[in-house]
């Protein structure tokens, strides 16, 4: 087991270096110059160059690279060694610290996308495991019809008819914008109420492709697993049909369904790009289409930085966890 | 390329007479078991086969049989070159085949064929069967597309399947007549050697007769060679001339098929011969069963010595579990009626008692010759 | 009173393509202390048959008609909750696969105290020594280590020893057995009947040993059902069926049987392939593959009647028993001279 995760650990470490290799030299072969785009339109070629060696963009790739690793490690060896907060670089369009924008942005798109999870998942297991139960029943269909729709509907079209349904003809929720859950700017709603009170149109919109999605592989899992030999087996001993479901129908189909769910979140925290463009939540999404418009590379790269730590500790989370679940993976 | 060249005696130096259609010789198969974080390193292996030398005639039907784990199957890939041995020889017509490349393979692939268990697994059920069928003679180009459909349909014929169906899809056909399918796939290019895996394992009793049956009739009319791998000692010994025993990777016992049904020598056998359930209550009854203790141990670690010593009723301390038998052809024995125990059986049927006792002596081999 | 008497017992499937009748009109009876074996090739309804009984057919579109007597007590009349009363404790089953049976999340222990515990108002820590008991009981080594192993840590030899245990564990007074050594190696199938017929002996429980192997049959049945296409065919002693076969399809799985103790030229094969149970061909269901086929077995459905003098012995073929009878001599005098 601890083998398990050390190995799982490494792959994590790989992973990261690899994914941000690849992203830094993608954002580096962009054409543009970014010390033209910080310098502005006016500048001539020797202040262009001046402020391409303060940004470091006039060093080789491969020194870029690692001088970003370097800031990025939280421990630093000048002066020697101490603890350091991960630096992620300045912005070259305003010159904030990128961990500060990623700060900002990261607790949006957090909210939106774990608070969708709760919803989709509310959803997705009774109706999943009830449609398992009696396929080709009322409920069923119609849970079937509704997952075409919900998987063919776009979230920004969904969002669009929502906050106008919604929010503006019934008046019921906000249209658009964000609620700090702590610490609201001054003059703007803020608290726990109004954030969940904003958030809820975009949970909702979030949330039904993936329900859609969910309903459809839970009752596939659940339909399977009840065919198996174990669960008639637990039948012949006498069990209840309550206690059929949870001990040993659930425990067994939704394995699978832990790992797409880490995935997903996984994904889905590297920006939530259509739900929050459609109700302007100052998210990952939002930053990202905005730092790319602008050449910002040291944004779009921190928040590419952020994505890939999101997808890999969320695969990490899911490997304990299944490992934690399955007996063949903890002992084998 | 050079053609292989002919092969005149056996790793251990015993003379091949030269018309062997298939010598074995000391075939190894090891599976590497690795461990480690991010560099796999080798800790140990699975000795799925270790050293199993014997020799298929033309025209005859070589029984191989053993119970799950014991290398069989390991055994029949590695003939056919769908493993890489570890070790040892493979002499197919006295060539030495073991190390040929794939192309150098070629001329021998036509000649060696193979039919598998699962009937289902094993066909592609998204090809129709005139295409399965066909697959081999197209890949060796034997004949025009009209030849060969007509072949096709002959050999559908010949399995007793109706030639008319070569349009159908596998899914279409009944476990038994999928694994005639196997059969004319297996049969289209005229090979020498089938190697059959447990081909009718799957099957219910009265379709495996028809199946055994229908084996036992193309032998005789295409004059085909079959190793015959099973776990059923019943079908194995219906179908087979010669039987091998296999137990943990090695053959522990040899010979004609009733020599070796009749008067198993091996301990291992008499346990497998009396755990078999007998179709008629007077003889199943009237017998005693020889049930072995536990299971059959991993062969990642075989048992010293003997490998069967653990599980052995005539276990003898500080023989068995110290000096490897080899297998060897005993004094009174029948010719080619190999054993490897140190305290074969002594006759048979045996009670579970005489089974344990035994006269202490290690029998004598016979002298060579 | 016998302990189980089924009763005419009929259960159809509703498919897309029709009506599967999987199992028309069985009837027998099993009294306590007894085996009853019960062989058949796949597909012939002897898998269903006990299914229904134990009340685990697929709720939706089946139908089954008939009676199940246990003790007295339709078991097709019991309502769901009594069913669960009498399942894993008056009557327990045994599968075929020991590999899939077990649940793989939860370990050996937890699934035999769960057994215990459903039926049984004990502590957890009495059950659980219940489950040590009978572990030890059907031959585990180290039991008690072995409790908190999960069914991947066990062979399948040793898996389905956990299956026999666990229905064993509230003294059932039937256990059925659903081809239990099927998927196992021979010398782990002769450990399994031996320990089958130990444990039988040890508490008198009665026994419904489903099978295709005759030699199974042979060695381990009182009594004697042959199955074939959802209806029986034969009925009788184990050795009135073994000397005295009475039955063209009987004869048929005793010819396509290779045999140890018999050096045979040729098997004795049944043409053809079992008939769908969508649509049964009429009249004799074998018809359509037996040699002795007169006209009458195309249209009349021969009935299960006793042969005469042997009232324990029932059959359903239009021959005659002058033919039978000289038929069945020929057959077993072809394993006679072939036996070596």
């Amino acid at each position: 087991m601890i083998r398990y995760i050390i190995r799982r650990c490494i792959w994590a470490v790989a992973l990261f270096i690899v994914v941000t290799m690849i992203g830094f030299v993608l954002f580096y072969l962009i054409p543009a110059d970014p010390a033209k785009f910080a310098c502005g339109k006016a500048c001539t070629q020797v202040q262009v160059d001046k402020v391409a060696h303060y940004l470091g963009t006039d060093r080789p790739l491969y020194i870029q690279y690692l001088k970003f690793l370097g800031r990025l490690m939280p421990v630093s060896f000048s002066g020697g060694p101490h603890l350091k907060s991960p630096d992620l670089g300045h912005s070259f369009v305003n010159r904030q610290p990128v961990t500060s924008i990623v700060g900002a942005a990261a607790p949006v798109t957090a909210s939106l996308v774990f608070g969708g999870m709760v919803i989709w998942m509310l959803i997705a297991l009774p109706v999943g495991i009830l449609s398992a139960l009696r396929p080709r029943s009322l409920l069923d269909r119609t849970s079937m019809t509704g997952v075409l729709i919900g998987i063919s509907a776009h979230p920004v079209w969904l969002g669009l008819i929502a906050s106008y349904l919604i929010g503006y003809k019934l008046g019921w929720t906000p249209i658009a914008g964000y609620a700090n859950f702590f610490h609201p700017l001054f003059a703007q709603p803020g608290g726990p109420v109004q954030w969940a009170y904003h958030l809820l149109l975009p949970w909702m919109t979030f949330a039904i492709l993936f329900a859609a999605v969910y309903v459809r592989m839970i009752r596939a899992n659940v339909m399977e697993t009840m065919n198996e030999d174990y669960v008639r087996t637990a039948r012949a001993k006498g069990a209840p049909e309550t206690r059929v479901m949870r001990s040993h129908i659930l425990r067994n189909a939704l394995l699978p369904v832990v790992t797409m769910l880490g995935m997903d979140v996984g994904l889905a925290l590297g920006g939530a790009v259509f739900t929050e463009t459609v109700y302007s939540l100052p998210g990952l999404g939002a930053q990202t289409i905005q730092s790319l418009n602008n050449y910002d590379s040291p944004t779009v790269l921190g928040i590419l930085v952020f994505a890939t730590t999101a997808i890999i500790v969320m695969n990490l989370v899911v490997d304990l966890l299944y490992a934690w679940i399955d007996p063949r993976i903890r002992l084998s | 390329m050079s053609q292989p060249q002919p092969v005149t005696e056996t790793l251990d130096g015993r003379p091949l007479h030269g018309d062997e259609l298939l010598v074995v010789d000391g075939l190894k198969k090891y599976f590497p078991i690795t461990r480690g974080i991010i560099f796999q390193k080798q800790i140990a292996a699975v000795q799925a086969v270790d050293g199993v030398t014997f020799t298929v005639n033309e025209g005859e039907t070589l029984g191989v049989v053993g119970e799950s784990g014991c290398g069989k199957s390991t055994m029949a890939r590695c003939v056919m070159k769908l493993l890489e041995p570890t070790g040892g020889r493979i002499l197919f017509r006295g060539r030495d085949i073991t190390r040929l490349s794939r192309a150098g393979m070629r001329p021998y692939r036509r000649e060696m064929m193979m039919i598998f268990q699962d009937p289902y697994a094993s066909l592609n059920p998204r090809k129709r069967v005139g295409f399965i069928v066909a697959e081999a003679l197209e890949l060796h180009k034997l004949g025009t597309s009209a030849e060969i459909k007509r072949r096709v349909q002959e050999l559908l014929e010949v399995v007793g399947l109706n030639p008319e169906h070569y349009n159908r899809f596998p899914h279409e056909f009944s476990g038994g007549q999928r694994q005639r399918i196997g059969i004319a796939r297996a049969l289209a290019v005229n090979p020498k050697l089938i190697v059959c895996d447990e081909p009718v394992s799957a099957l219910d009793v009265s379709v495996q007769a028809q199946v055994l049956n229908l084996l036992k009739d193309l032998q005789r009319d295409f004059n085909l060679t079959f190793i015959f791998i099973a776990h059923d000692l019943n079908v194995v010994r219906y179908i087979s001339d010669r039987v091998l025993v296999m137990y943990l990777g090695q053959i522990v016992e040899a010979g004609d098929r009733n020599n070796l049904y009749d008067q198993p020598q091996h301990p291992y056998t008499g346990a497998l011969l009396s755990a078999v359930p007998v179709a008629d209550p007077e003889v199943g009854r009237a017998r005693q069963r020889i049930v072995l203790e536990g299971d059959v141990p991993s062969p990642i670690n075989p048992p010293s010595a003997c490998r069967f010593h653990p599980r052995c009723p005539r276990f003898v301390k500080g023989h068995c579990d110290v000096v490897p038998p080899e297998l060897v052809l005993r004094a009174n024995a029948a010719p080619d009626h190999l054993t490897r125990c140190h305290y074969p059986l002594e006759r048979w049927p045996l009670t579970v008692e005489e089974m344990r006792r035994h006269d202490g002596a290690p029998a004598a081999a016979a002298t060579e010759g | 009173m016998p302990l189980l008497e089924v009763k005419d017992l009929k259960t159809y499937f509703a498919t897309g393509d029709g009506v599967v009748k999987a199992v028309d009109g069985v009837s027998f009876s099993v009294e306590k202390g007894q085996t009853l074996g019960i062989v058949g090739e796949s597909g012939s309804g002897k898998s269903v048959t006990c299914l229904t009984i134990m009340g685990l057919n697929p709720k939706q579109r089946t139908t089954s008609t008939g009676q199940a007597l246990f003790n007295g007590e339709d078991l097709l009349k019991a309502s769901p909750s009594r069913l669960r009363e009498i399942r894993g404790n008056d009557i327990a089953m045994v599968f075929q696969d020991p590999m899939t049976s077990l649940n793989p999340v939860h370990t050996i222990g937890a699934q035999l105290v769960e057994a215990v515990l459903l039926h049984r108002d004990v502590s957890k820590a009495q059950a659980r020594r219940r489950a040590l008991e009978l572990l030890k009981q059907v031959g585990i080594p180290r039991a008690e280590r072995r409790l908190d192993d999960y069914p991947h840590q066990f062979s399948g030899g040793m898996r389905q020893r956990v299956m026999i245990a666990m229905a064993l564990i509230n003294d059932p007074d039937l256990l059925i057995a659903d081809e239990p050594t099927t998927a196992l190696d021979v010398t782990t199938q002769a450990q399994i009947l031996a320990l089958i017929e130990k444990l039988q002996s040890d508490y008198d429980s009665a026994v419904i040993m489903i099978t295709h192997d005759l030699g199974v049959i042979a060695e381990i049945a009182d009594d004697v059902i042959v199955m074939y296409a959802a209806e029986v065919v034969e009925k009788a002693p184990f050795d009135r069926i073994f000397k005295h076969p009475h039955h063209p399809y009987t004869w048929g799985l005793m010819g396509s049987l290779p045999r140890l103790d018999a050096d045979l030229e040729r098997l004795i094969q049944i043409p053809g392939q079992p008939p769908s149970l969508l649509r049964p061909p009429p009249g004799c269901r074998f018809h359509p593959r037996c040699a002795y086929v007169m006209e009458i077995c195309r249209s009349k459905e021969p009935r299960l009647l006793p042969v005469p003098d042997e009232p324990t012995h029932l059959q359903a073929c239009h021959l005659d028993e002058e033919t039978k009878e000289r038929e069945a001599a020929r057959l077993l005098q072809t394993f006679a001279t072939g036996a070596a």
